[in-house]
């Protein structure tokens, strides 16, 4: 079982979208596919071959492209990606998408093929142990009501539990279910109108929902997800130094790898990087910050230096300069 | 550059490339002395060609920079899954694989000889019988074609049921769009979506390391090797000298780190008679060996063994069998019970106690202390005390409060030299 194959390739993509066109193609449509699914070079690799009749796949005639292919042209799918359905149906999140009927059919048709792990095969050790409940009947239905209004744009009435304590709902298009797999559960970023016909991003935990209602309301403006969450993160960069020692560049520019940041060499030993966040991230940054000690030295912004040099003082204040 | 090509025969040769440009940027040609010149323009030319539109160009004195833009909470996608994609094939192989597929998917059933005469009465081209058969036993051995043998006679045929129930069921197409974002393999969710047109637009992963994808491969040799009990060699490159050797090892299960998402095969040394624990990203290559007569007992004496590790370090720093941890912790009640919450929900089975109004105390005891560090410091403003039967333990955690005292200047009413 081959991962890297050139089943799975990008070529091979490109040309099945090409050969299961209906119409025929001008070498300019063909440039235009290449270019949008291809990579940056594609176009220089694949267009001679199809033109010298190098991949004889097309009838090609007067400058236009039939496809030699069936329009229903599929590929089956492997051993590797059959073994890799058949290990998700142990997944206990499965049940999130799949009822058991769907899961007994994928079952049968999966029943020659090996899963590629077992669960137990894995074991995430630092895993917060406050998971969401995936076996909870109601947090399953509140989940899928998400997923098809997410889907459909649909408004939702969601009555949710703040970690004020108090119970409050609001109606929110869903706009992503994102994933932690450090806590191992489900937010929504949802969008909720905030006046003057305009939408604010909010992030809701999907445990905390008690209940998931949609109505009878389709979002029809168009809204840039990743413009507002940028829009939200600070203008000045969390600043800092990385003293290259004990493997530490390494080690942060991994750990901080799912930021959007920016790393530069200042001299042999320390590297300079910025980090872009948002005030939902600060506490969870200035944590992990703080986990790699004197190895990061913070240079700013002012906010996330006081956050910082706030924590040591209390510190200090509570042990005095204990030296053992 | 005359010969360069976009796609390239071997994965292993290109990791270290991709893994590189990911985390530091790109490095300088001097710095990759081992590689001619032309090679070290031929990879950085085919990042920048595959990643192009997550690759950034910050204009500096000497020229300019480049790095990788990735920001997961931006993306519905991992870019790195575009690496797996680069596999070269000859002009031969992409003909055959559509005419094949295309000839056999109206549900016939045909020898290689009946197949090689159809590609020329059908589709007009000329191919020799021993290439054809070569791909189509390929294609079986992948699992896209069945093969069946009557007399001495092999047919070979295509089922698509699966594809096209999968296809038409929305509910398997989400799953597919979350786990490969969220799970292991995901490249595996990531390439069957394509190949069903199905894009992600649904799911984002708040703690994803996308780097992590460059190890799949060796992943998928690993649990392929757990999953019949054998032994292997590792051949495995040092991330920080650059060394390689070779290490003998049952492996039994992986370890993963949620917050820095390294993986790690945890296996057993019968050399050593102990369980250590290596790197993925660091693991250049898998052989399998011998079944191993005494798999399930290593796996329930790791198991046992487990209840003591903190991170992936079966070693304590002073050679005792365990080090026990004690801390103490000021939680003002009842507005910072979160704090509570974390020393239950992130301390890995320690004991919790609370002493008095206000005061915690967290206790464990675990192989190696020392991973605990980044841990404690984590809870910096709030530490009482912190006692380790391990010394250097406590010593380096006070060492570098210290230096971080002195970096960031502050000073308490305690305060004495």
């Amino acid at each position: 079982m081959e991962l890297f194959s050139e089943i799975y390739s990008c070529y091979y993509q490109v040309l099945r979208h090409l050969l299961c066109c209906q119409t025929p193609l001008t070498i300019q449509d063909i440039r235009q596919e290449i270019c949008r699914e291809g990579f940056e070079e594609s176009l220089i690799s694949i267009i001679p071959k199809l033109e010298e009749g190098t991949w004889d796949l097309f009838k090609k005639e007067e400058g236009i492209y039939r496809s030699k292919l069936s329009a229903d042209f599929s590929m089956p799918l492997s051993h590797l990606e059959k073994s890799y359905l058949k290990a998700l149906l142990s997944d206990p999140r499965i049940r999130l998408f799949l009822d058991q009927q769907q899961i007994d059919s994928l079952n049968d048709m999966l029943a020659s093929a090996v899963p590629l792990w077992k669960q137990q095969q894995f074991y995430y050790y630092d895993r917060f142990t406050d998971s969401d409940p995936y076996d909870d009947a109601d947090y399953r239905r509140n989940f899928r009501t998400l997923l098809l209004a997410l889907k459909q744009k649909r408004y939702v009435d969601i009555d949710y539990n703040s970690p004020r304590g108090t119970r409050v709902h609001h109606h929110y298009v869903p706009a992503r279910l994102e994933y932690s797999v450090k806590n191992d559960k489900f937010r929504l970023l949802a969008l909720k109108q905030s006046g003057h016909g305009k939408m604010k991003l909010e992030t809701l935990n999907l445990s905390r929902m008690e209940r998931v209602k949609p109505i009878d309301k389709i979002l029809t403006l168009s809204v840039d997800l990743n413009a507002m969450i940028q829009n939200s993160y600070y203008a000045k960069p969390l600043r800092l130094h990385i003293i290259n020692k004990r493997n530490a560049l390494e080690r942060a520019m991994l750990h901080f790898a799912n930021y959007e940041k920016n790393t530069t060499k200042i001299d042999e030993n320390t590297y300079e990087c910025l980090i872009y966040y948002n005030q939902n991230m600060e506490t969870e940054l200035l944590i992990e910050v703080m986990s790699f000690g004197p190895m990061l030295k913070v240079l700013g912004n002012d906010k996330f230096l006081q956050s910082l040099r706030a924590r040591l003082q209390r510190q200090i204040e509570i042990t005095g300069c204990q030296q053992n | 550059m005359s010969d360069f090509q976009e796609l390239v025969k071997s994965f292993s040769k290109t990791r270290e490339y991709v893994r590189d440009f990911f985390v530091y940027g790109f490095k300088t040609r001097n710095e990759f002395k081992s590689k001619s010149p032309r090679t070290y323009d031929n990879e950085r030319r085919r990042l920048e060609s595959w990643l192009a539109p997550y690759v950034q160009k910050d204009y500096v004195a000497k020229g300019f920079n480049l790095s990788l833009a990735i920001d997961s909470n931006l993306l519905d996608t991992n870019p790195l899954f575009q690496v797996w994609k680069t596999k070269s094939f000859t002009d031969n192989d992409i003909v055959l694989h559509f005419l094949i597929l295309d000839l056999l998917l109206a549900g016939r059933t045909m020898t290689a000889e009946e197949i090689t005469d159809s590609l020329l009465t059908q589709y007009e081209t000329l191919f020799d019988i021993q290439m054809v058969r070569r791909k189509c036993n390929f294609y079986a051995k992948e699992g896209i074609l069945d093969k069946k043998k009557l007399g001495k006679t092999v047919f070979f045929s295509l089922d698509n049921t699966l594809a096209l129930w999968i296809k038409s069921n929305e509910n398997v197409l989400d799953a597919l769009a979350f786990y490969q974002m969220a799970g292991c393999l995901g490249i595996i969710g990531n390439m069957l979506s394509e190949q069903l047109d199905c894009h992600n637009k649904i799911f984002r992963v708040k703690h994803s390391f996308f780097v992590h994808t460059l190890e799949e491969e060796i992943l998928l040799e690993l649990l392929d090797a757990m999953n019949h009990k054998k032994s292997v060699t590792l051949i495995i490159k040092s991330s920080k000298r650059g060394l390689t050797n070779t290490a003998i090892c049952i492996p039994l299960q992986i370890f993963i780190s949620t917050r820095s998402g390294r993986r790690f095969l945890c296996a057993y040394l019968e050399k050593n008679s102990r369980f250590t624990c290596f790197r993925l990203d660091t693991i250049q290559k898998v052989t399998a060996l011998e079944t191993s007569q005494i798999y399930e007992e290593l796996q329930e004496k790791l198991e046992r063994n487990r209840r003591h590790l903190w991170g992936v370090s079966f070693e304590s720093p002073e050679r005792h069998h365990q080090d026990r941890l004690t801390m103490k912790l000021q939680v003002q009640e009842p507005e910072e019970h979160y704090i509570v919450d974390r020393l239950y929900h992130e301390g890995r089975g320690g004991t919790v106690t609370r002493l008095e109004k206000n005061i915690y105390q967290y206790e464990i005891s675990v192989f190696d202390c020392n991973e605990m560090i980044p841990w404690i410091r984590t809870f910096i403003g709030r530490i009482l005390s912190l006692e380790c039967t391990a010394k250097s333990v406590e010593q380096r955690f006070y060492q570098d409060l210290q230096t971080m005292y002195q970096v960031y200047q502050i000073s308490g009413h305690n305060y004495d030299h």
